[in-house]
Formats: structure tokens, C-alpha cells, sequence
């Protein structure tokens, strides 16, 4: 049984492929960093079409660079293109009009957007049914007006007459090249005929720019140069004089896609796209970024599809070596054929394995339930799909997972913000990458209005703090794509400027960048949400951590760090102390930064799914769990060779790292952790809290005090694992003591012993008790002679 | 023969893989991108390839002696009849100035002879050693390189306390990273260890067509303040290894023990009294 949902004929993508701009080798910006290379700009600058949805358009799904520049776009393809219609297939003028105001609103929305199209043909509008897609209009926007391409962007027959006369290298976007386009497209379906289709290319040209001489009607000399002035006279006349208006030689005059949509030979649409609208905005159970995530997953390869169609070919790397290199860096010989650097065939990928892979997925899995009250309709939830055990990168490759993960999760964002709690307690067990920003964003509480609370903040005037912003963007992650394009500078910085304004008692700290770069990669399109989920995630887990003066912030944090050390592994915290190797030397862009500083992307969006889940003390566990991982070299090591470890960090297994923090972060008392500078907001405080430690106090300590709460919490639930050593005198200790405590009295033990044999009669139970918790206890008597020894 | 080729490599620039393929992978050993193309070449295709960088490492006969300093340590320095054994000094050098003037960079290109177009920005500071050779003394820099912003400023001291030696780093494009360097001399003057000896380092020198600090200026500054003085390239590697080693000459390299390595190392960067008392008596 195959379900119908996944076959839906616009559910089907292909893919396109040019080479972008190559840059001279060496060649420098006046910054004296190399320029960005121009299929990186692109990248960039296509994320924006990802996000434009219409009935009219193609879908962009995705962009992937292969080698030299190399640049494969992505889309939605169904349909047929209308020129296979031309000539076999006459349309009516109702098909006609309504094929017209289809390409119209397309138009429209990409104008609105400041796109243009600049690429229009009967080639590649699509025609499914009744209802037609626009495809590749995004090719004269992602190449920056063909800025980044060494080939012209431009449909011969198609371009207006001032294409040609600006230049086609030159031209400013203008839409009204798109009005004109239509004009065209409009006379080859109403004369049913591919116009000049037996002219040479230059011949073509030519006719376009006679029509500038024309000073009667284009339509009507067209229609008599293809001997159809029959058709032409039967044209209706309202439609006639809109396609003339439309032909109009001075761009100026033409009428915009707005205008002519309000044009009453349409009137018969316009009510019925108001309703068309609408529907858009309804819940859809699956989007076709999904099924095109989940055919990736599935083993779908884009790029091996375009070798096989042998769009791509790749020659031995040898015949690519250049002729002669000066050694200036200038590279003679191998230019690249221009004709290859366009290649105008689209690839339709095979989704067969996608779908013999989900045969076996039942109806009920794309509507899971989500909130189960009674036995009769909990009957009919889908199987769970078993993954348990399974490591989380499997997961996160495995089809049939991701497939039951994002229907769910997609239900559940859609009912954000009444379902917190479900999918707070979903993402618990792993977030899909494919989701992870909206998840995220939900496990920071955004609220609806960060769009306009982003928009109201001054992202533009210069402030002092603008150098020092503009100097680290471009070190920051610079490996990954997006945000080494320069959409992503601009992003980013605007995001930086707009913290800092909006937190007058916080300050930019180096690193903030890094901190803000995993949510600017989530929400490339978002900027807003960037920003809400960085102005969330700083209160809740950074607290005061950006303040002017930090350090009393910072040096508890370290503080409890060495405690957390000495709590979980005493032997690694002795041998550090001896050595002098403190955690103000390698862990200040740890915390700082929650790793963001440390770490490459891929490995933080995993960290911080922890994160998210748990509070401001979990960057401690993972601060823990990076030591544990490089135990044995840091024991056999002196502090030089210490500092050189942190300082070249060396591979850290994050699953594994993710595994041990959450490990200790769950059995560890929350009072060692505990901190004065912590948000209020997110603590729940108690009476047995330990308060009133000063800082110097914190730093001298070695091992963390524990509150009274947790004592009881862990002799109730775990007594075999603790061993409560009483220091008070012998006479206190005999009148009441906590069950199964020993007594060693402070006194009978001098400071300076350090063997474990010499404290007296309790010495077999101490050394026996390695592998427990020791807590002393004592009262404020003790505690005074502690102060005064 | 490998000599003969190199030499004969720096006028002109071609070579030709056919030939010398086995060759070519010899030399390039370092270099990875070079390894990876002569690897390419397969058996009878001809292609051309470059060693651009070919003649960079031979001028930087430096870095290869650091090289094989670095690996006969282990092994030769430390045999107990002391027949190799040299003086070997230990010093402590600080890295100081604006951000983004190429500290980093200027620390990676000593140490691993390495330029990384896009650093990362450094927070907090990062702990880096390398060891040259210097006549019959073999010196070890432990270079602490730091974070540029101001506002980690407050840092600053726990790493320049102690230190024989500091290189205050400005970018020559930039006039206002000059006079950032200058405030961090007149602050070393007057907090650091008396007998430190600092260096300013005019850093990307590449740029020099943009320059916005004249090279006359920088110089008379340093004279008047007793400062070594260099425009250096961590991009092209100029001066690099230089600056370092006319630090090296600089500092005292007198017959006395300290204590033994690390955890004295350790010791006095976080009290930071043992550099201030005993300046540069750290041979051993
Ligand atoms: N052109 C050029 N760029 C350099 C040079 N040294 C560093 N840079 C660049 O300057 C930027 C900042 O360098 P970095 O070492 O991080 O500076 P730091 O903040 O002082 O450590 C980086 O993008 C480097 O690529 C140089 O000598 N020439
Ligand atoms: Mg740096």
C-alpha cells in the first residue's frame, strides 16, 4: 500500500546547474582577507528564495556547491513547460487569460519582494492541470543581476528591447522587463506559434529591436510576421489592448503586475484567488522541504543524478591544471569553455526510492495523535516506529524516523504555544535537524511578536562597539556557507548591534558573536527569530555573563567548575591543583561562549539540544564531560603540556560528551551547582539553600558545600552511596546525629595529616568508602575553628 | 639534487609532474595542497603545478631548524652523557595589542608556520611554545597570546606578569591600532618586570599599500622607548621568525637554575611573583 499523500503530483523536484564567477587566484578584498567566492555570495542570497511560497511558483528547496564554483540549485519541478504546448495543443482564451493572471500574481509577489525575474519564458513556466508554476525565476536574484555569473541571464526572444539597449551586463532590475515578457507569452498562445523559432540568434535580436521603430501595434506586426492576422483581428478587444499596453517600448509606461491584475478582463479570478489565499495558510502535514529532506535521508543524491544525466562530468583533475602559473599567482590557459557554464536542461529526481522506503508507512502515521483521552481512539494511534537505542547520528540518518519525527513535531509547532509541555518532553528524546530551529525557538518560549519587537530596534547607527563587531564576523565560523556569505555578514551584524542597543546594561563581549552564530544558522531566514532565540537564551543560561564588569559573574562560575571537578573526579581535580593548571586559563571561552567559541557548528546544535532542556549549570557538565574525555593525558602531564592541549583542543567525541553531562548533571546535587549570580527567574529557591558564601571563600574552597536538602534527599534515595563523617565533639554527636554518620571529631585531627590511617578508629570505613559520597557536617562551632585554622 | 631543484625552482616557476613526480612528493611533504595535486597526476598525463610557496621555506630556514630542533629534543638533548646538550632557556613572551591585528596569526605562523586567512578571535588568551636555536642555546618561548578587546583588558595582567618578554602587535592599515600598542608599552613600563623586553611588531606588511602608519614614525617611537622594532607579514611569513629571534638575542641568557618546568611555569603566572623577582633566570 502506497500512500497517496507522498505522490501528489507537485510533491516531484529537479534541479538546475551553472558555474558562478571563478575569482582570479589570490586575489584580495581591501580588508586583505580573500574574497568571498561568488558561489558562496549566492549561497547566501538564495536562502531568501527558500522562504517564497505561492501557488505560482516553484518552491526552492535547496542549493549545493560542488567543485570550482559549481553552484546546483534545487526546486520544485511538476507540470509540463508550456512551449511542449505550443503549436500541438491550441488553448482557449479563457485558458489563455487565466494562465496570464497566474503568471501575473507569480510575478507579482516576486516584485513585491524586489525580484526579478529577468528569465521568463514559455520554457519554463509549468502547466499542471489548469493551474500553471513559474520555475528558475530566481536565477537573475541569486546571481546578484548576473553580477556573479559570466554568462547573461537573459531569454533571447523573451527580453525587452532596453535589455539589450542598456546592455545585458549592465542593467539595473527593472520589473518592468517581466510586464513585456508576458506580452510575449501572451502572442505565442494566442497565435499558438513559437515566434521566429527559425531565426538565427542574431536574426532574433534584430526583430526585437525593430519593434522600437514600430509605430504601429507590436501585437498586430508580429501577428503579420507570422501571417496570423486572422487570429490577431478575432483577439478580443479589451485583451488586445492590454497586451498593447504591456508591449509598450518605454518601460516606463508599462502597466505593473499589480495594475493589470485589477484589470477586469480577470475579473472572473479575482475571487477566486482570494479564496486560493487562504488556503495557503492552512496546517500542512508535510511540506515538500520535508519530503525532499526525507529523500536525502533515503539516499537520494542530487548530484549523482546530474552525473548520470551528464549534465555534470567530471574529467581526470589533470586536464583542469592550468597551462602556466606566474608566480604572482596568474593562471594562463584552461579558462573553462563558456558554454558549459550554463547548462539550461533541468534534472527531475527519481523519488522511487523514497517511496518504495516508506511503502510500509500506514495513513494513520501522518496524523498522529497528539493528545489521547479515550481507549477507542487511542486504537487507532499509529505503531511507534522503534528507534530506542539506537545512537543519535542514526537516528538522524534514518528515513522512517525522521519521517514519524517531523509529522509529529510539525503538529505539535502548529499547536505552539498550547503544547509546550509535549514538545518540550519530545525533544527530550532528540529534535529532528530539519525542525531544530522552530523547536528551538519553542524551547526558548518566543512569543508571536518577536517580528515587530525585532523590526522597532536601531540595527544601523554607529556606536562605538562597530569595529569591534565589524573585525570578528568575518573569523567567526567562517567554514560554514551561510555564514561566511555575505547575507550572513549583514545578518549577523545587524543582529549583534541590535542586542547590544536593546541591553543598555550588558556590553559586547568577543564571543558574543559565536554565541549568536548557531541561532543565525538555524534562522538564516528569520533574522527576527536569531535574534529573539539569542535574547532568550542569554537570561536564561548566560546570566550577567555580558555584563561591563563580569568577573564576579565569571569567577564563580569558574569556581564551581574546580568544585564540580573535585566532586566527580577528586583524583583529576588534585592532580590540576598541584599542577596550578586553573580553569581561568583554558575555561573562560568555554563558558563564556557555551561552546559556541569551541566548538564547530554541527557539534554544538547537539550540545545545546541538551542545553535547552536543562539550566544554567549544564555547561559545567559538559565543561566536566570534555576533561573526563582527556583524563589520562591530562594526569600524565605537567601544566605546559596541559595548556597546549586546550589551547589546539583536540577531537572531543560530542555524543560522548553529551552523554557524560547529562550523566552528571543528573547526579549531581543541584546545591553544588548553585549559584549566586543565577537568574532568580529560573531557580526554585528553599530555605536550606546555601547563601552567603563570598566569593574569595568560594575560590578557596576545594570541594563544594552541599545543602542540607540534598543530604536528606540523597540519604533517602541513595544511602549506600553517601557517607556523612560528623565533626563535631564527641558529646554533640552522642546526644543526635544523623543515622548511619560517623563521628570524627574535629579536634582529634591535627590539619596537616594526610594519611587516612592516622584519623583514628573510623580510618577502616573511610578507606572503604572511596567510591561514596563523603559529606561532612558539622555546626557553626566547627565552622568557626575552620575559619580560624 | 633536492638543493640543485629548489634553487634552480626559484627563477622559474614551472614544473612538471611527468618528471618528477616522485620527486614533487618528497618536497611537498609539508604542504598538503601541493602533496594532494602531484598526487593527482596519475601515470602518463602531463600537467604543469607550481611550488609557489617552494622558495617561502627556503628563506625560512629558521622554521625547518625549529623543526628538527623540536624532534631531536626528545631524543638527543636528553641523553644523560649531555653529549648535545646546549644551554636551554625558557621564556615567558606575551602577546599584546588591538584586536584583529594579527596576534594569532603572527603566534601560528611561528609556531606551525601556518596562516589561516580566518582566524578565529581569541577570548580569554591561548598558550602556545616553540623552540629555536640560537648559536649554542637552544630557547624555548612559552607564548601566551591574548585576547585583543578592551574589555578583557582586566585579563591582561595575569599573563604579562612574569614575562621576559612581550610583543606589542598594531596592524599598519589601522592609525588607531598604534596608538592602542603604545598605551599597552607605557602600560608594560610601568607593570611588567623592569627588564622586560618588548617588541613592536607593525604587523600586515602585505598591506602596505594601505598603510595609515608610516614606517619612520613607528621606528622613532621604538627608538625613543627602547623597543625592538619590525614590519612584519604573518600573511607572507616577512620577519616573522625574525622578530622572535632578535627578541631571543635580546634576553639575558645567564647560568641559573629555576625550577623544574611546568608546574613552575604554572606557578608564576598565577602569583606572578617568580618572573618579577628573578627576571630571565630561567636556563637550566
Ligand atoms: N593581509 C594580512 N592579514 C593578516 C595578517 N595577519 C593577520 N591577518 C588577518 O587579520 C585578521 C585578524 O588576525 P588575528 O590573528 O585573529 O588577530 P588577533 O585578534 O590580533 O589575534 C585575520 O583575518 C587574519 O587573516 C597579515 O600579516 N596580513
Ligand atoms: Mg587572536
Amino acid at each position: 500500500m502506497m500512500v497517496p499523500l507522498l505522490k501528489h503530483p507537485e510533491m516531484n523536484f529537479g534541479a538546475i546547474t551553472f558555474f558562478a564567477r571563478q575569482h582570479k587566484e589570490d586575489m584580495c578584498g581591501s580588508n586583505g582577507l580573500p574574497l568571498t567566492p561568488n558561489s558562496i555570495i549566492i549561497y547566501g542570497r538564495a536562502q531568501k528564495l527558500k522562504t517564497i511560497k505561492s501557488p505560482y511558483l516553484c518552491q526552492y528547496l535547496d542549493i549545493i556547491r560542488g567543485k570550482h564554483e559549481r553552484t546546483i540549485v534545487v526546486c520544485q519541478y511538476c507540470g509540463v513547460p508550456l512551449s511542449n504546448y505550443l503549436e500541438k495543443k491550441k488553448f482557449t482564451l479563457d485558458g489563455i487569460k487565466r494562465i496570464a493572471y497566474q503568471i501575473l500574481h507569480g510575478l507579482k509577489l516576486l516584485h513585491e519582494r524586489n525580484i526579478v525575474h529577468r528569465n521568463l519564458s514559455c520554457e519554463n513556466i509549468l502547466l499542471q492541470g489548469e493551474n500553471i508554476k513559474m520555475f528558475n525565476y530566481g536565477l537573475y536574484y541569486l546571481t546578484d543581476n548576473a553580477k556573479l555569473v559570466s554568462f547573461p541571464v537573459v531569454q533571447l526572444l523573451y527580453a525587452a528591447p532596453e535589455i539589450y539597449l542598456d546592455g545585458i551586463h549592465n542593467s539595473l532590475p527593472n520589473p518592468a522587463v517581466d510586464v513585456w515578457a508576458v506580452g510575449i507569452i501572451l502572442i505565442e498562445l494566442i497565435l499558438d506559434k513559437s515566434l521566429w523559432s527559425s531565426l538565427k540568434v542574431g536574426q532574433r535580436i534584430r526583430k526585437i529591436l525593430s519593434l522600437l521603430q514600430s509605430n504601429s501595434s507590436v501585437f498586430e506586426r508580429i501577428a503579420r510576421e507570422h501571417n496570423a492576422y486572422e487570429e490577431y483581428l478575432n483577439v478580443p478587444e479589451d485583451l488586445k489592448e492590454m497586451i498593447e499596453s504591456v508591449l509598450n517600448i518605454d518601460p516606463t509606461k508599462r502597466p505593473t503586475c499589480e495594475e493589470l491584475l485589477r484589470n477586469k478582463i480577470f475579473s472572473q479570478f479575482q475571487t477566486e484567488q482570494d479564496s486560493g489565499d487562504k488556503e495557503l495558510k492552512n496546517f500542512e502535514i508535510f511540506t515538500i522541504h520535508e519530503l525532499y529532506h526525507w529523500w536525502q535521508l533515503a539516499g537520494g543524491d542530487v548530484l549523482q543524478e546530474l552525473k548520470k544525466q551528464g549534465l555534470i562530468r567530471s574529467s581526470p583533475p589533470i586536464l583542469s591544471l592550468p597551462h602556466l602559473v606566474l608566480i604572482e599567482g596568474n593562471i594562463l590557459g584552461q579558462e573553462r569553455n563558456p558554454a558549459t557554464l550554463y547548462d539550461p536542461r533541468v534534472v527531475q529526481m527519481p523519488l522511487d526510492t523514497l517511496y518504495q522506503r516508506f511503502e510500509n508507512i500506514p495513513l494513520s502515521s501522518f496524523y498522529p495523535l497528539i493528545r489521547i483521552k479515550s481507549d477507542i481512539i487511542s486504537q487507532f494511534e499509529p505503531q511507534p516506529y522503534d528507534a530506542t537505542g539506537l545512537p543519535l547520528i542514526i537516528k538522524e540518518r534514518d528515513p522512517e524516523y525522521q519521517f514519524h519525527r517531523i509529522i509529529l513535531f510539525r503538529r505539535l509547532l502548529h499547536g505552539y504555544p498550547f503544547t509546550k509541555d509535549l514538545i518540550r518532553k519530545e525533544a527530550e528524546k532528540d529534535i529532528p535537524p530539519l525542525l531544530r530551529g522552530e523547536i528551538w525557538a519553542a524551547l526558548l518560549d518566543i512569543k508571536c511578536d518577536y517580528k515587530s519587537r525585532y523590526m522597532k530596534l536601531d540595527k544601523y547607527s554607529i556606536t562605538p562597539t562597530d569595529r569591534q563587531i565589524e573585525v570578528d564576523i568575518p573569523r567567526c565560523h567562517q567554514y560554514n556557507e551561510l555564514l561566511s556569505s555575505t547575507e550572513g555578514h549583514k545578518k549577523l551584524k545587524r543582529i549583534l548591534k541590535a542586542w547590544v542597543f536593546q541591553n543598555s546594561k550588558y556590553v559586547y563581549w568577543q564571543g558574543l558573536d559565536s554565541l549568536t552564530a548557531p541561532f543565525l544558522y538555524l534562522n538564516f531566514n528569520d533574522e527576527a527569530k536569531a535574534f529573539a532565540c539569542l535574547s532568550a537564551f542569554i537570561p536564561k543560561f548566560l546570566y550577567k555573563f555580558f555584563l561591563k564588569d563580569n568577573s564576579p559573574v565569571i569567577e564563580e562560575y569558574l569556581a564551581k567548575f574546580s568544585q564540580l571537578i573535585a566532586f566527580h573526579d577528586p583524583t583529576l581535580a588534585n592532580h590540576l591543583y598541584e599542577i596550578n593548571f586553573y580553569p581561568q586559563l583554558f575555561a573562560i571561552p568555554w563558558f563564556l561562549t557555551l561552546f559556541s567559541h569551541v566548538f564547530p557548528l554541527y557539534k554544538i546544535l547537539h550540545l545545546w539540544d541538551k542545553v535547552l532542556l536543562a539550566n544554567s549549570s549544564f555547561s559545567l557538565h559538559i565543561g566536566l564531560s570534555v576533561l573526563t574525555q582527556l583524563r589520562d593525558r591530562l594526569l600524565s602531564s605537567g601544566f605546559n603540556e596541559c595548556i597546549l592541549l586546550f589551547s589546539d583542543l583536540p577531537e572531543v567525541d560530542i555524543e560522548k560528551s553529551v552523554v557524560l553531562s547529562t550523566e552528571t548533571f543528573k547526579a549531581t546535587p543541584t546545591s553544588i551547582t548553585a549559584r549566586e549570580h543565577d537568574n532568580d527567574e529560573y531557580r526554585t529557591k528553599d530555605e536550606y539553600d546555601i547563601t552567603g558564601v563570598t566569593l574569595s571563600d568560594l575560590k578557596r574552597e576545594r570541594y563544594p558545600r552541599v545543602s542540607a536538602r540534598d543530604v536528606i534527599d540523597m540519604i533517602r534515595t541513595n544511602p549506600r552511596k553517601i557517607l556523612v563523617i560528623d565533626i563535631r565533639n564527641m558529646v554533640q554527636f552522642n546526644r543526635c546525629c544523623i543515622i548511619n554518620s560517623i563521628n570524627i571529631p574535629f579536634s582529634s585531627v591535627s590539619f596537616t595529616e594526610n594519611k587516612i590511617e592516622n584519623v583514628g578508629s573510623n580510618s577502616a570505613i573511610l578507606e572503604h568508602s572511596k567510591d561514596k559520597v563523603v559529606v561532612v557536617v558539622g555546626d557553626e562551632e566547627t565552622d568557626l575553628e575552620l575559619v580560624f585554622n | 639534487m633536492l638543493a640543485a631543484v629548489l634553487t634552480s625552482f626559484r627563477q622559474s616557476v614551472i614544473f612538471v609532474c611527468y618528471h618528477f613526480r616522485l620527486l614533487c612528493i618528497k618536497l611537498v611533504l609539508h604542504r598538503k595542497t601541493i602533496y594532494e595535486k602531484a598526487f593527482l597526476c596519475g601515470r602518463k598525463a602531463i600537467g604543469t603545478l607550481v611550488i609557489r610557496d617552494l622558495t617561502r621555506k627556503i628563506t625560512s630556514k629558521l622554521f625547518l631548524v625549529n623543526k628538527i630542533m623540536a624532534t631531536n629534543r626528545t631524543g638527543a638533548a636528553q641523553r644523560p652523557n649531555g653529549a648535545t646538550q646546549g644551554k636551554i632557556c625558557q621564556f615567558k613572551l606575551v602577546l599584546l595589542g588591538e584586536s584583529a591585528v594579527g596576534k594569532s596569526s603572527l603566534v601560528l605562523r611561528f609556531v606551525k608556520g601556518q596562516f589561516h586567512e580566518y582566524q578565529e578571535s581569541t577570548i580569554g588568551a591561548a598558550f602556545l611554545t616553540q623552540t629555536i636555536c640560537l648559536d649554542d642555546t637552544t630557547v624555548k618561548f612559552e607564548i601566551w597570546d591574548t585576547a585583543g578587546q578592551e574589555r578583557y583588558h582586566s585579563l591582561a595582567p595575569m599573563y604579562y606578569r612574569g614575562a621576559q618578554a612581550a610583543i606589542v602587535v598594531y596592524d599598519i592599515t589601522n592609525q588607531d591600532t598604534f596608538g592602542r600598542a603604545k598605551t599597552w608599552v607605557k602600560e608594560l613600563q610601568r607593570q611588567a618586570s623592569p627588564t622586560i623586553v618588548i617588541a613592536l611588531a607593525g604587523n600586515k606588511q602585505d598591506l602596505a599599500n594601505k598603510r595609515m602608519v608610516e614606517y619612520e614614525e613607528a621606528q622613532t617611537y621604538a627608538d625613543e622607548n627602547g623597543l625592538l622594532f619590525m614590519e612584519t607579514s604573518a600573511k607572507t611569513a616577512m620577519n616573522v621568525n625574525d622578530i622572535f629571534l632578535a627578541i631571543a638575542k635580546k634576553l639575558p641568557k645567564n647560568e641559573q637554575t629555576s625550577g623544574q618546568g611546568g608546574s613552575a611555569q604554572g606557578r608564576r603566572l598565577a602569583e606572578g611573583d617568580a618572573g618579577a623577582k628573578a627576571p630571565g633566570n630561567c636556563c637550566k
